[in-house]
C-alpha cells in the first residue's frame, strides 16, 4: 500500500505558499487586465476595456520612474498575463522550484520598487491591483510577507525536488 | 506507521520534531533569511518615520496658509452666474467649464482632481489631443467636473481657483498651469502663485475676489455630489454619453490611442 508523503513543516510551507501566492497572483493579473473598466460585450468593447486597463496599469508602472517608455510598455502588456500564468503554475505545483524562483524574483522587484517609491516620498499608487492603493508602510509589509513566503517556498521546493518522491521511493523498495 | 493518504496528527507532530532536529543546516539558512529581511525592514521604517512625520505637519500648515481666509471672504462678493445647463440628458453642466458644440454626437464628462498624478497625465496627454481632434471638430462636447479628493491637501483650493478662472474665461490656461506645475505646488502649496503666473494682474484680482467670496463653491459641491452619485471611485473618471442614451464610464488614465478607439465607435 502506498504511503502518503510525510506531512512536515517543509510541506506545510510549500502548500501554504502555493495556496496563498497562487490565487493572489491570479487575482493581481486578472484585476490589471479586466478591472476597473469592465465592458465584456460586444467584442470591440471588451478589447477597448482591456486596452484601457493596460494603459492605466502602464501609467502606474511609469509613475515609479524606473523604466524607459519601451520598458513600461513591455511590462504593462506582459506582467498581468505572466502573473495569471505564474499563479496557475503555482497552484498546479509542477516544477515548483522554477516558478517559485521567478515569483520570488518578481516579488523582490515589487518590494524594491514600492520601498524606493516610499523612501522618495513619491505620491503614487502601488499598481498591485486594480484599485488605487497609495504606496505605504502597510503595502511594504504586505509585499515583504509575500516575499518571505515565496522565498521559503522556493528553498523548500528546491530541497524537495532533489529528493525522490515518497511514492516513487516506496515503489522502488517494494520492487 | 500505516496510515495511507491520511493526515494523521501524530504523524504530523512527529514529522515536525524530526524536521527540527534533522534539518539544522536548513533551519540556519531560513533563520538567516528571516533575520536579514526583518533587519532590512526595521532599518527602512526607522529611516522613514521622521521625514514623513515632518512632511505631514508641513503640508497641514501650508494648506492652512493657502486656504482663503474668513476675513477676505467677507469682502465685497462679485456678481457671478451659477446657472447650469443640460445637454443630451447630462444635467448641471457649468457652461464655463465645458467646451465644444452642444449638438455634438458625444458628451464626455471628466471628473478630475488637480492634485492627482493620473489626472495630470490624462489632461496633458489625452485630453489635449481630444480637444484638438474631437472637441474642436464638433464631434465631442467636453465637460470638466471637479472632484477634489479629501486625501489631497490643496485639491479643493486648486478647484476654487480653476472654477474662478473659468468664470472670467481663462479656464484652459489656468487648468493647464495647474496640471503642468502640479509637482511644484503640491510641495509648497503655492496654488495662488501658480495661477498668478499665467494671468494678468487685473485677471488675477478678479479670480482672487471670486475665490475669496466662495461664490462658486456650490458649483464645485454640485460636481462632487454628481460624481458621488455615479459613483466615481477614483480619479480621473471619464463618462462618455452618446445620443442614444448609452453611457460608458472609463476609469483611470487612458492613453489617447486607446480612447480614440472608443470615441470612433460611439461618435458615429
Amino acid at each position: 500500500m502506498m504511503e502518503s508523503a510525510p506531512f512536515n513543516l517543509r510541506r506545510i510551507i510549500i502548500w501554504l505558499g502555493r495556496l496563498v501566492l497562487g490565487p493572489i497572483f491570479i487575482y493581481a493579473g486578472y484585476s490589471k487586465t479586466f478591472l476597473p473598466n469592465h465592458f465584456y460585450w460586444p467584442l470591440p468593447m471588451l478589447k477597448f476595456s482591456i486596452a484601457a486597463n493596460l494603459s492605466n496599469f502602464g501609467f502606474q508602472v511609469d509613475s515609479y520612474k524606473l523604466l524607459p517608455p519601451a520598458g513600461v510598455n513591455f511590462v504593462s502588456h506582459t506582467l498581468p498575463f505572466a502573473e495569471i500564468l505564474l499563479g496557475l503554475l503555482l497552484l498546479i505545483g509542477w516544477r515548483l522550484h522554477i516558478w517559485g524562483t521567478i515569483v520570488t524574483l518578481l516579488l523582490a522587484g515589487f518590494v524594491f520598487g514600492v520601498t524606493r517609491a516610499y523612501l522618495l516620498h513619491m505620491n503614487i499608487n502601488c499598481g498591485c491591483f486594480a484599485i488605487a492603493e497609495p504606496v505605504s508602510v502597510k503595502k511594504i509589509l504586505e509585499d515583504c510577507a509575500m516575499l518571505l513566503l515565496a522565498m521559503l517556498m522556493t528553498v523548500f521546493s528546491f530541497q524537495q525536488s532533489r529528493q525522490p518522491h515518497p511514492w516513487a521511493a516506496a515503489e522502488k523498495s517494494h520492487a | 506507521m500505516d496510515c495511507p493518504n491520511l493526515l494523521y496528527f501524530g504523524e504530523l507532530f512527529a514529522s515536525i520534531t524530526h524536521f527540527a532536529l534533522e534539518d539544522f543546516v536548513n533551519r540556519r539558512l531560513i533563520l538567516a533569511l528571516v533575520a536579514a529581511l526583518a533587519l532590512g525592514l526595521s532599518g527602512t521604517l526607522i529611516v522613514l518615520a521622521a521625514p514623513h512625520a515632518q512632511t505631514a505637519s508641513t503640508k497641514k500648515s501650508l494648506a492652512a496658509k493657502s486656504a482663503p481666509t474668513a476675513s477676505s471672504a467677507a469682502q465685497a462678493t462679485p456678481q457671478v452666474s451659477l446657472a447650469t445647463i443640460s445637454v443630451d440628458g447630462v444635467n448641471d453642466i457649468d457652461p464655463n467649464k465645458a467646451f465644444g458644440n452642444k449638438n455634438a454626437s458625444v458628451v464626455m464628462e471628466i471628473y478630475s482632481d488637480f492634485q492627482c498624478p493620473a489626472c495630470r497625465q490624462l489632461f496633458t496627454t489625452t485630453t489635449q489631443r481630444v480637444m484638438d481632434n474631437y472637441v474642436n471638430t464638433n464631434k465631442v462636447y467636453l465637460v470638466h467636473r471637479d472632484f477634489p479628493l479629501q486625501m489631497h491637501a490643496y485639491s479643493r483650493v486648486a478647484s476654487s481657483y480653476s472654477r474662478a478662472a473659468a468664470h472670467i474665461g481663462k479656464c484652459e490656461v489656468v487648468e493647464q498651469a495647474l496640471f503642468q506645475n502640479q509637482e511644484r505646488w503640491e510641495q509648497n502649496g503655492d496654488v495662488k502663485g501658480t495661477v498668478a503666473s499665467v494671468l494678468s494682474p487685473a485677471d488675477m484680482k478678479k479670480v482672487q475676489a471670486l475665490v475669496d467670496s466662495k461664490a462658486l463653491e456650490p458649483l464645485i459641491q454640485k460636481d462632487v455630489q454628481f460624481g458621488q452619485a455615479v459613483p466615481v471611485n477614483q480619479t480621473p473618471t471619464s463618462i462618455i454619453h452618446t445620443k442614444d442614451g448609452q453611457s460608458y464610464p472609463v476609469v483611470g488614465y487612458v492613453s489617447y490611442d486607446v480612447l480614440k478607439t472608443l470615441l470612433e465607435q460611439v461618435a458615429k
